[in-house]
């Protein structure tokens, strides 16, 4: 079990490499002119270079703030709402409707709406990047607060347990793998609505960073910020589902 | 009281759980229609029946999950209007009723947490517990990596962590084994006399009602009443051996496998 696991993982580094590899190999023949496409080795420089000058850290650190803050924001707002609907049956036929109608709303339909609201400014970053990520979180635990096993709740009424111990020892224990995989969805829209909001309110960011690259046929930079990116998107998906992994070791594996 | 029970006249003892002229009646069908019945305190009184015959109801009635449509349920005199912590009940789907995020000593925690023990006091009576009902050393197991009759043994741990004057039990070892059930049997007796707690004890199975109680009840279905009532003087420490080959115990069993085949005519 454990061999095979260790010969996936050497497969899929070996795939990896030869990406890289067929990557370095189309630049080096000049398939693509060497404005728009940098090898894997001028992208590295570049990437080096940038670090080095510390620009890119404040690029990086500047995503990842527009992302936390905006993740953070819908997740307390999405578990909250999502408790509150999910554990009545009689809030969810009220607002269920309402739902429907705003979760498949495009994102980017919001975005003028925000800018008109708030202009391009941080605040603006923070409810569209809050916007957009709470639906996977609040959709999760309305259905997690809402599958909660019946049998709990006369074992909690048999206890006398309070309102708040209900919500709090049964409820959202019992919905927290729904809310957990929900919290993981959100990161990825929080990144991708990160990056527009950079690249649409001039925000210092990653996002900004990559446009302004582009624009100046920089395109060494571009790639070390688009790598960068996906560093980010893959890094906090790890760390999200070590987190998860966690948190629900009580599960019987094979889920 | 004007309703006396006729099935406790022979007792001057006041009942602890006294059923007067209990109907019950969920999304308009009549479940139980005037149940009298009066369970003395450190009783155990199994109730039988066909499937549907509201065993089941009676008991979670008992225990106030359920308010009675007209009549009254009373606890040591007083109306139950809802669930309370010393009447605690053992559901026949352990799975379901255990906490899957908590450990073996998490789940025992939450009716100590309930009753508000203290912290400091939990971690000794969790272990006492445990010890209770046979599983010391599993404190730090999940729900999920126990088998179906050690999570049985940590619903009833769970159950006496409440230190109830009454224990329900709902069909309570219906999921398991016979040998487990036996070996569980065994515990239940020995754990309500210690605790000297009364227990109502619902089963499907005859020959499990005469091992255990001290008074037998049938109920008839459709809507659910008291069909029949046996009272139980087989000597006590029961054996399951000799017990079962009492000629009292055949007996009884013949008359309860009659009563169900008259009722289910």
């Amino acid at each position: 079990m454990k061999r095979q696991i260790l010969y996936w993982r050497a497969a899929s580094l070996v795939v990896a490499a030869g990406f890289i590899v067929l990557w370095q190999m189309i630049a080096n023949l000049r398939l693509v002119s060497p404005v728009f496409l940098p090898g894997p080795d001028r992208a590295w420089a570049a990437l080096v270079r940038g670090f080095a000058s510390g620009e890119l850290w404040t690029k990086l650190l500047g995503t990842l703030e527009h992302m936390a803050y905006g993740w953070f924001a819908a997740s307390i707002a999405g578990i909250a709402l999502g408790a509150m609907i999910g554990s009545s049956r009689t809030m969810r036929s009220y607002v269920a409707p309402s739902l429907e109608f705003l979760r498949p709303l495009p994102v980017s339909a919001i975005v003028p709406v925000a800018i008109a609201m708030f202009g391009l400014t941080q605040g603006m970053a923070l409810f569209v990047i809050a916007f957009g990520a709470i639906w996977p979180m609040l959709l999760a635990t309305v259905h997690g607060f809402a599958a909660v096993e019946p049998r709990l709740y006369e074992v909690a009424r048999s206890l006398q347990m309070s309102r708040l111990a209900v919500i709090f020892k049964i409820a959202l224990p019992s919905a927290s793998p729904d809310i957990l995989s929900g919290m993981r969805l959100s990161l990825t829209v929080a990144l991708i609505l990160a990056v527009v909001c950079e690249i649409l309110a001039g925000l210092d960011g990653l996002g900004h960073w990559v446009l302004l690259s582009a624009r100046a046929f920089r395109s060494a930079d571009l790639f070390a910020g688009v790598i960068l990116l996906g560093g980010i998107g893959y890094g906090t998906a790890l760390a999200m589902s070590t987190v998860e992994k966690q948190l629900l070791k009580w599960r019987p594996s094979g889920h | 009281m004007p309703l006396r029970d006729r099935t406790n006249c022979r007792s001057p003892e006041p009942a602890q759980i006294e059923f007067s002229q209990v109907t019950l009646e969920l999304g308009g069908k009549r479940i139980i229609e005037s149940l009298n019945l009066a369970v003395k305190p450190g009783e155990f009184l199994c109730i039988i029946g066909a499937s549907g015959c509201g065993k089941t109801t009676a008991l979670r009635l008992a225990a106030g999950l359920y308010r009675p449509t007209t009549g009254d349920v009373t606890f040591e005199g007083q109306p139950m209007r809802m669930p309370r912590r010393d009447i605690a009940i053992v559901f026949q789907d352990y799975g379901k009723a255990l906490l899957p995020w908590r450990t073996a000593a998490g789940n025992v925690s939450l009716a100590l947490e309930a009753n508000g023990v203290s912290s400091a006091q939990r971690g000794e009576q969790i272990d006492e517990l445990l010890n209770k009902v046979g599983l010391p050393g599993h404190a730090g197991k999940y729900p999920a990596e126990m088998s179906g009759g050690m999570q049985q043994r940590l619903q009833i741990a769970r159950c006496l962590a409440q230190k109830p004057k009454a224990l329900l039990m709902d069909e309570p070892f219906g999921a398991l084994d016979a040998m487990t059930r036996q070996g569980l049997q065994d515990e239940v007796l020995s754990l309500a006399q210690a605790s000297h707690a009364t227990v109502i004890f619902v089963t499907h199975d005859l020959e499990e009602a005469i091992y255990l109680g001290d008074r037998v009840i049938g109920l008839l279905p459709h809507p659910g009443r008291v069909g029949i009532e046996l009272m139980i003087d087989l000597p006590r420490p029961r054996d399951q051996l000799t017990t079962r080959e009492h000629p009292e115990f055949l007996r009884l069993r013949r008359e309860l496998f009659d009563f169900i085949k008259a009722s289910e005519a």
